[in-house]
């Protein structure tokens, strides 16, 4: 069995004086794909962003060491005044061109001089996504967190990068934990899958836990796949 | 050419830089108006210094960091919008000022004067210019992604308050150099309209914040040109010359 990659247990969040997530335990080995499920309101950015470091917690989030962290998050939003050309944001993360177009590459885009000569913000949602994914990627985390990170890309798409994704996490070895408000083509690869609201609603492996009834739970209705 | 002369252009140059780079990110994370602000602070600071006969930046500096100390004590007392505190504690400066400032004095303190620069002001005004220009660039990137996403920023280590802060101390140093170039009145615009133009007609991030220092540049270096020439105040001139450029960019600006 691979190492552990994280640990969680018994974790609380209370924002604002209001319980937000509670007592949740569950944990993501190396190259492993966790999937996190949940209506919306459920608590799952919080969850990531706590992961994260971004917000104090009770309970235990234990990172093995030097784990080194992506994040993709749901709210990310240009200027389309800002003049930030894709190249520039990719200085960013003092990427080269060779890394530049090889994480272009994962996410369906092809990188052309002129692609990278665009303004940022001039770029529809569904590519900003994209590149946002491929920015993440460019300097090869050991665990990548992804928000939603298929919002405004149209199904054809969200498959094919999908699918890419996968493989590119496989053959980087790298560890992924995946939110999402409803369950798509991201549960056939998981490893796991966590569905919560606030409190964890079920935890295991897709075959075993994606159930008519447990997806009852979550949605509030029959749903089968 | 007089060495005198020399000397205003010198410093107009290097500060005109710093202020315009500066402006880029100012506009950017929409604190366009602090330079404007904080050009006010320094008032008292500004007056001391033309009564006692020293530095004027030497005066302005004690005057802003005090100022920005009592907006952020203001701030965690009372929970006030920032702007709020900021009209507050600028529009009491002013009236601070005028209590002791000399009327002869008024015109330098307002609109600036760098026709008496010494050797020694040029030799502090380009070390500080070049020091405050060589810190904002090493935080310039790391600002603009906190500025897109400030969890994104903190993910990738960034230290997003002890980058605000240290942007705070360059924007004090710059309004201090600056404020002897155009005075209290006319700091914002050396900050805001070599940036606000150069916006206009760049494509990427480098075009945008070097433009803006550029731009920076020639507005002081034609400012005081024609102030040599037809013997007009120097800092209206500088930003007037600014300001033309920025409505030449509005023509070029690519639809």
């Amino acid at each position: 069995m691979e190492n552990l990659a994280l640990e969680v247990k018994n974790l609380s969040v209370e924002l604002r004086g209001k319980k937000v997530l509670e007592d949740l335990s569950f944990d993501l080995r190396e190259k492993e794909l966790l999937v996190i499920l949940g209506p919306n309101g459920a608590g799952k950015s919080v969850l990531l962003r706590t992961l994260l470091g971004l917000y104090s917690f009770k309970g235990e989030i234990n990172w093995a060491r030097n784990t080194h962290l992506g994040y993709v998050p749901d709210d990310f939003d240009v200027s389309a005044n800002l003049p930030l050309s894709v190249k520039e944001f990719f200085d960013f993360k003092k990427a080269s061109l060779p890394e530049i177009s090889n994480a272009l590459q994962y996410v369906g885009v092809k990188s052309s001089p002129k692609f990278l000569e665009k303004r940022l913000g001039t770029l529809s949602m569904g590519q900003l996504h994209r590149v946002l994914i491929a920015w993440v990627l460019s300097d090869k985390p050991d665990v990548i967190l992804l928000d939603e990170p298929m919002v405004g890309i149209d199904i054809h798409g969200r498959e094919i990068i999908y699918n890419s994704l996968v493989e590119a996490w496989q053959r980087q070895k790298q560890a992924v934990i995946f939110v999402s408000h409803e369950i798509g083509e991201v549960i056939k690869k998981a490893n796991k899958v966590l569905a919560l609201n606030r409190r964890k609603l079920f935890y295991g492996k897709p075959e075993e836990v994606i159930t008519p009834q447990n997806l009852a739970k979550i949605y509030g209705g029959a749903i089968s796949l | 050419m007089e060495v005198q002369f020399l000397y205003s252009l010198i410093t107009g140059i290097f500060i005109g830089g710093v202020a315009g780079y500066l402006g880029s990110l100012l506009i950017t994370k929409r604190m366009a108006l602090v330079g404007d602000a904080l050009g006010h602070i320094a008032l008292p600071g500004v007056a001391l210094a033309l009564i006692y006969g020293f530095n004027v930046s030497l005066g302005a500096l004690p005057a802003l960091i005090l100022g920005i100390i009592l907006i952020w004590l203001f701030e965690m007392r009372t929970k006030l919008p920032m702007e709020a505190l900021t009209g507050i504690v600028f529009t009491a400066s002013v009236a601070i000022a005028f209590l002791f400032l000399p009327e002869e004095k008024i015109s330098t303190a307002l609109i600036g004067d760098i026709s008496q620069v010494g050797p020694w002001d040029t030799l502090v005004s380009v070390i500080l210019s070049i020091f405050t220009f060589l810190v904002l660039r090493k935080i310039f990137n790391k600002m603009i992604l906190a500025n897109l996403s400030e969890d994104l920023a903190k993910v990738e280590h960034i230290k997003v308050e002890k980058h605000n802060f240290i942007f705070l101390v360059c924007i004090a140093f710059v309004v201090a150099l600056g404020i002897k170039v155009t005075g209290s009145l006319l700091m914002g615009a050396l900050v805001i309209t070599p940036a606000a133009a150069a916006r206009n007609i760049a494509n990427n991030l480098s075009q945008y914040s070097f433009g803006a220092l550029i731009i920076g540049v020639i507005s002081a270096v034609l400012g005081i040109l024609l102030f040599k020439v037809f013997a007009l105040p120097a800092g209206p001139l500088v930003i007037l010359v600014a300001s033309l450029i920025f409505l030449i960019s509005l023509i070029l600006k690519k639809k």
